[in-house]
């Protein structure tokens, strides 16, 4: 993945298709995942999936992404309802952040 | 690099930051990698290498049938540490995992540079409240957890169904209960031979909570920190948590 040009958009389209890996059942191959899709909700993701997820994240983004810091910065509720969304912003974030430094 | 084999088992294994090496264990059934994942091992990792792995039959590693045995499970801890660390280590353990922790710390004097024990029951077959647990379904456990757990539950979606199938394996295919009733004390005389320092972290109305302080009056390097919560501490107080075990280790 290059470090240029990490808009929303494009950050979704990698992020959905690690989470359809994650879950590697499908059901998930066809699944719509918008900003607006939660995790929890929408996706059922287990905890032990999201620990799958974080370390996709962190080859995908060449170690941009400290997912699992993110994660523990936030209580049990926020957690439970976290969006799609939220996390692409913060990956956009930590992308920018990288590149600019 | 996420599977490793020991034992004759696939284990799942991750590792987050960078420093000197800490190795921490989940506690049983409900437990997995993630119980450490997304609560205190962030904050560890901060300044620490540390590595997490998923117990033998519990979250990615492989469904083993039978070896939930302490000493069987300190062998898998023994092999993961090898190839961890050729250094002494800290070690980190929740539950069954810490009392794992401390049968191999025990086992292997000069490995363990520091060892912190969080709710460790002892022997984890005399407590009421886990024959109690035992004796139930795999619905029935599920609804004795924490509220967070059970609003999952409560939806019966995919997390529901696949949680407590990960029970039901493990209460109907696999050796574990009865490894876990036949899992012995261990003597006063014989954890006084402790010689690392040792941080037991018990929450105030855990029923495991008199095991810290015995802990801490036998071990000669001990000493007891109580956290407000039960026996699910790193989901629980996971900040608190997180601080105690980071200024132990750098203490």
């Amino acid at each position: 993945m290059t470090t240029m040009n990490h808009t929303p958009e494009s950050v979704l389209t990698a992020v959905a298709t690690l989470v359809r890996e994650v879950i590697g059942e499908d059901w998930a191959q066809d699944l719509e995942i918008t900003m607006a899709t939660s995790f929890s909700d929408d996706l059922e993701l287990e905890s032990i999936e999201f620990v799958t997820l974080a370390e996709r994240l962190k080859v995908a983004f060449d170690n941009r992404v400290d997912f699992a810091g993110w994660l523990a910065s936030m209580d049990l509720q926020e957690i439970i309802g976290l969006k799609v969304g939220t996390l692409v912003e913060y990956v956009v974030r930590c992308l920018s952040k990288s590149t600019t430094a | 690099m996420s599977f490793e084999v020991h034992n004759g088992l696939k284990f799942h294994v991750q590792e987050l930051g960078a420093g000197p090496p800490v190795l921490m264990l989940h506690g049983l059934l409900v437990g997995s990698m993630a119980s450490w994942y997304f609560t205190a091992a962030p904050a560890v990792a901060k300044a620490h290498r540390v590595r997490l792995y998923d117990l033998r039959g519990h979250g990615r590693s492989e469904r083993a049938t039978t070896g939930y045995d302490v000493p069987t499970m300190g062998s898998d801890l023994a092999s993961i540490a090898n190839a961890f660390s050729p250094e002494p280590f800290a070690l980190v353990g929740h539950s069954y995992g810490a009392s794992t922790a401390l049968h191999y710390a025990l086992k292997n004097p000069g490995r363990v540079s520091k060892l912190v024990l969080v709710d460790a029951p002892l022997p984890a077959s005399r407590l009421e409240e886990l024959e109690a647990f035992l004796g139930r379904t795999p619905e029935a456990m599920a609804e004795s957890l924490p509220g967070a757990l059970q609003d999952a539950l409560a939806r019966k979606g995919r997390q529901a169904t696949r949680f407590v199938e990960g029970l039901r394996f493990l209460a109907t295919e696999t050796s574990l209960f009865a490894d876990l009733r036949r899992a012995d004390d261990i003597p006063d005389e014989v954890l006084a031979t402790l010689k690392c320092p040792v941080l037991c972290v018990y929450g105030t109305q855990s029923s495991c909570r008199p095991v810290g302080e015995r802990l801490a009056r036998v071990v000669p390097n001990a000493r007891l920190v109580l956290l407000e919560g039960g026996h699910f501490l790193p989901v629980e107080a996971p900040v608190a948590l997180g601080d105690c075990i980071t200024e132990f280790l750098d203490g």
